[in-house]
């Protein structure tokens, strides 16, 4: 075994010497949980991963793939961490085929990009591109295929989060209720093995049966079983028309059945989103004071032909207003562009202010959503836990956000203990429980992916398969895979 | 491996003896897929349960016997035929539908339910399961899985894959394991994302659960006459880029449509080059100004006649002649090979012209019936399988049909899977390494090779 400088310098000849950090104040920035790597390293295409996993794999090192970092607290802590695979230069969208309707990206392109190369040429685009937030030294593609279509996902974080992030944690937000998972859109992808090789499957169609669907294998799995390179999505054209209905309610109870009776009908919302618990009020977003200050709150996105829209609008504002509503709003043009990325943030606006955040997704059949809603929003009362709820009705997804500063440990200890009985709760059930914020040094008394169900053997069997030496992520993934 | 009467008898135990076949015309039966293919089985057997299944795959794991699930054998390329003999499971009798769950929009059903079957009995309530194989008169759910099967609406809805929530699998070692579920998200790998479509090769599929979707409101169903086959590809080009996604696209050559007209009359125009069949559905509201849309975008590619189906009546038997245009064409001559090459839909046109062009190279007459909006060709090479000359002229057309799908940035397949007719052609869209990382997948899960051996994966050669 070679010392790790001698590593160092092989990484540098392969790399450059730029493209290999050892400072410990850049190292300090890729800490995951209560680890610090020994180098962050920055390859610029799938053959420069490849030649790092070879010697990772080589001198079994241990690496942790990393986008924009917006998910990094996820998962169990790493068992060891040598190096930070950053993807940040692996930002090249490498084909736009819009008459084809695919795009093929680089794991480190940010969501936001893509859909901005995707805007029309009068910059119609599927994100507010006005309202991005941008770090001082970057600026969003301004390259623009004029196609007017879109990748039609809804990330959290969506003005932040990397492509290859995305797709690593299969991330996905209210609208997945009309536009379905990540993992149904990706059409292919290129990723580097553990041993170094690259594979891959899939391409630029629609249909393909030749060989094992890899691509389903690396979404949502947390990179652990290799580095996502390459993916290839389907697009769809930008919907003719969008706009976001915004409904205040005195009870819960009202604001589900709204939102319940909903399903009853043909109409194809995009988003049904149910708030309550003051998150209303939390939305990083001005200009909606009704809703703002609504205890219970659905928001309503449509998004497709303007006749379709105008009917769903008309029958979905009728509905509200007799089962109750107290305010209603509607948001148009920019504006429900502006609404779904606020939304998207409203993590992170929690995380800034409650630096001991607990983030919970508590997963049941579509059907039990108010249910669960409920038995959170009953729990946490009760353990005097202040939090804010969100549901995505349609697709039976909880979050449940536990809003504490992370000071006062009695109070942590109160809110672990709470959080270890929902998630029993859920694993007996057919659903889960995912905590996916938490502070680092409260993960040990936490089990943050829940109880894996009979299917862990044969997820245990191809991590062993295709990662013998555990390089990858190591011990991060269900089950400490 | 265990003589012949003791796997008979064991198996007997397992499920009773009047559910295992032995006899050699028993065997011959199961020796034959829709490909033409041919392999047989040392023993047939019909397991009941989960529960029966799991003993015969610790059976077959203990002896290192092959096994092989089947349901309709249906399929196209030799997926189900045992090429290294061994035990067919054939799943007929596990058809049950065991949970129609209509509040979260799902159905659980047994890997034998005929996929129409089960479509007619959840329609009755409104709902719909998606994927339409125009096999889905006699193929399986089961098969649909293994094959991760298409069908005209997948150019809107995805194919099975996408409808697919969970499974329960019996391992290679007779574990039964459940994976995804009625809730969404379960943490850890997408196992039921990596099986369908796995062309049987992985475990065996013992319950499924399928997502479910309303039916939609309203469905506008229009045939497209054109004088060149050209025509009407570009046409499917143009209705994408116009940003118009229908339900389906799908088109048939004037052989196809002869062959239909003789035995299903669907009023197809005989004198025509191609036809387009174009359906909408969803709301009603803005699908009248798409439709405007697509009868002019049909215009500008120079349509003869575009004709709406007037009543659901109208529409069935549109549909009949395009899902019968397989078995039709099987009337025309003796066999047929079809290849199931993919392009990037952007591509149609320019392919379509390479396999006319390889259709006379070959002196082989080539029939097109295809899903036109998702770039899946389906050309029918007409032949004689008693001709071996003629038969190694197909296998040659055949392959270079499929080159030049891969080569347009296309795959050697869409849906009818690799099975045993394209393991060569594997090599036009996978290097070695992605190849071994196949077999490394495979291995995960099948370490002795007993499950649907020789299948998809070209051996490695050293």
């Amino acid at each position: 075994m070679k010392n790790f400088d001698e590593l160092i310098n092989e990484l540098r000849e392969m790399l450059g010497q730029k493209s290999v950090a050892v400072e410990p104040d850049r190292l300090s920035h890729f800490r995951v949980d209560h680890l610090t790597p020994q180098a962050v390293v920055f390859p610029k295409n799938t053959r420069q991963v490849s030649d790092v996993i070879r010697l990772a794999h080589a001198h079994n090192l241990g690496v942790v793939p990393w986008g924009s970092g917006t998910k990094m607290i996820m998962g169990n802590p790493p068992k060891r961490l040598d190096l930070v695979l950053s993807t940040s230069r692996m930002n090249h969208i490498i084909d736009v085929d819009t008459a084809n309707l695919t795009i093929t990206v680089e794991a480190g392109v940010k969501f936001r990009d893509i859909q901005a190369r995707l805007a029309t040429q009068e910059d119609r685009c599927y994100l507010p591109l006005e309202d991005l937030a941008t770090e001082a030294d970057e600026v969003i593609c301004s390259d623009r295929s004029h196609s007017g279509s879109f990748l039609p996902m809804d990330p959290p974080e969506a003005d932040k989060a990397t492509i290859g992030g995305i797709i690593a944690t299969n991330a996905a937000g209210p609208r997945r209720l009309l536009y379905r998972l990540p993992r149904d859109l990706i059409l292919g992808v290129r990723m580097v093995a553990p041993t170094g090789d690259m594979v891959g499957s899939g391409g630029k169609t629609v249909k393909n049966v030749s060989g094992y669907d890899v691509s389903k294998l690396a979404v949502g799995s947390l990179g652990s079983l290799g580095v996502i390179c390459e993916i290839t999505f389907k697009l769809l054209p930008l919907p003719e028309k969008m706009e976001t209905l915004l409904f205040s309610f005195k009870s819960f109870d009202a604001a589900s059945a709204f939102a319940d009776q909903i399903f009853e009908t043909s109409l194809l919302p995009a988003a049904v989103e149910v708030l309550t618990g003051g998150a209303c009020s939390r939305l990083p977003m001005e200009g909606i004071p009704d809703f703002s200050e609504s205890p219970y709150g659905v928001a309503v996105a449509l998004e497709g032909f303007v006749p379709a829209v105008a009917r769903m609008s008309d029958e979905l504002t009728t509905m509200a207003k007799s089962l109750g509503t107290i305010a209603d709003t509607r948001l148009e043009g920019n504006r429900h562009q502006a609404f779904w990325l606020a939304m998207s943030n409203l993590g992170r606006t929690f995380e800034s202010e409650h630096p001991g955040l607990i983030t919970l997704k508590v997963n049941t059949p579509v059907s039990q959503w108010a249910k669960t809603m409920n038995t959170l929003e009953a729990t946490l009362s009760k353990a005097d836990l202040p939090y804010a709820l969100q549901a995505h009705a349609g697709n039976g997804v909880c979050l449940a956000r536990l809003l504490l500063d992370g000071e006062d440990n009695d109070t942590m200890e109160k809110a672990v203990d709470t959080v270890n009985r929902l998630s029993n709760l859920y694993s007996e059930k057919d659903g889960s429980l995912v905590v996916q914020t938490v502070p680092s040094q409260w993960k040990a008394q936490l089990n943050v992916w829940g109880t894996p169900g009979s299917a862990f053997p044969v997820m245990k069997r191809l991590k062993e398969k295709i990662d013998p030496l555990g390089i990858m992520n190591p011990g991060r993934f269900v089950g400490g895979l | 491996m265990m003589d012949a009467q003791t796997l008979v008898d064991r198996l007997g135990e397992i499920v009773g003896p009047q559910n295992v076949l032995s006899s050699q015309m028993d065997l011959m039966l199961y020796s034959y897929d829709a490909s033409p293919e041919k392999g047989i089985p040392d023993v047939v057997v019909l397991p009941d349960s989960t529960e029966e299944v799991s003993k015969i795959m610790v059976l077959a794991h203990t002896e290192k016997i092959p096994v092989l699930g089947r349901g309709s054998g249906t399929n196209l390329t030799g997926g189900t035929i045992p090429v290294q003999g061994g035990i067919v499971v054939h799943f007929s009798r596990m058809n049950r539908i065991l949970d129609l769950d209509i509040p979260n929009r799902t159905v659980t059903v047994e890997p034998g339910i005929i996929t129409l079957d089960l479509q007619t009995e959840v329609l009755k309530k409104g709902f719909v399961y998606q994927p339409d194989p125009a096999s889905q008169k006699v193929s399986t759910i089961g098969g649909n899985i293994a094959e991760n099967s298409g069908g005209p609406h997948c150019l809107k809805y995805g194919v099975t894959s996408n409808h697919i929530q969970g499974l329960e699998l019996v391992l290679d070692d007779g574990t039964v394991v459940e994976t995804g579920g009625k809730s969404w998200d379960k943490p850890g790998f997408d196992i039921t994302g990596l099986f369908v479509g796995c062309e049987g090769t992985l475990a065996m599929v013992t319950k499924a659960i399928l997502k479910l979707e309303r039916a939609p409101e309203a469905v506008k169903t229009m045939l497209a006459v054109y004088e060149t086959i050209e025509d009407g590809a570009n046409t499917v080009s143009a209705i994408i880029a116009e940003g118009i996604i229908p339900a389906t696209l799908e088109m048939m050559d004037n052989r196809v449509m002869r062959a239909v007209e003789e035995t299903i009359h669907a009023g197809y125009p005989l004198d025509a080059a191609a036809v387009l069949i174009i359906e909408l559905d969803g709301m009603p509201q803005g699908m009248e100004e798409c439709a405007l849309k697509i009868m002019d975008i049909c215009k500008e590619n120079n349509v003869r006649e575009v004709k709406l189906a007037k009543d659901e009546a109208e529409r069935a038997t549109l549909w009949a002649g395009r899902k019968g245009a397989f078995g039709a064409v099987g009337q025309v001559r003796p066999s047929y090979q079809c290849c199931d090459g993919t392009v990037p839909r952007t591509k149609l046109p320019e392919v379509l012209n390479k396999v006319i062009r390889i259709g006379e190279k070959y002196d082989l007459p080539i029939g097109n019936v295809f899903h036109a909006g998702d770039g899946n060709l389906h050309p029918l090479i007409m032949f004689d399988e008693r001709d071996p000359e003629e038969k190694a002229r197909v296998q040659k057309a055949a392959t270079e049909i499929l080159k030049a799908c891969a080569d347009a940035g296309g795959t050697i397949s869409g849906e009818h899977g690799v099975g045993l007719e394209k393991l060569k052609e594997t090599s036009f869209i996978f290097c070695e390494t992605d190849l071994a990382f196949e077999r490394t997948l495979k291995q995960a899960f099948d370490p002795t090779n007993i499950i649907n051996p020789g299948k998809m994966i070209p051996e490695a050669v050293c």
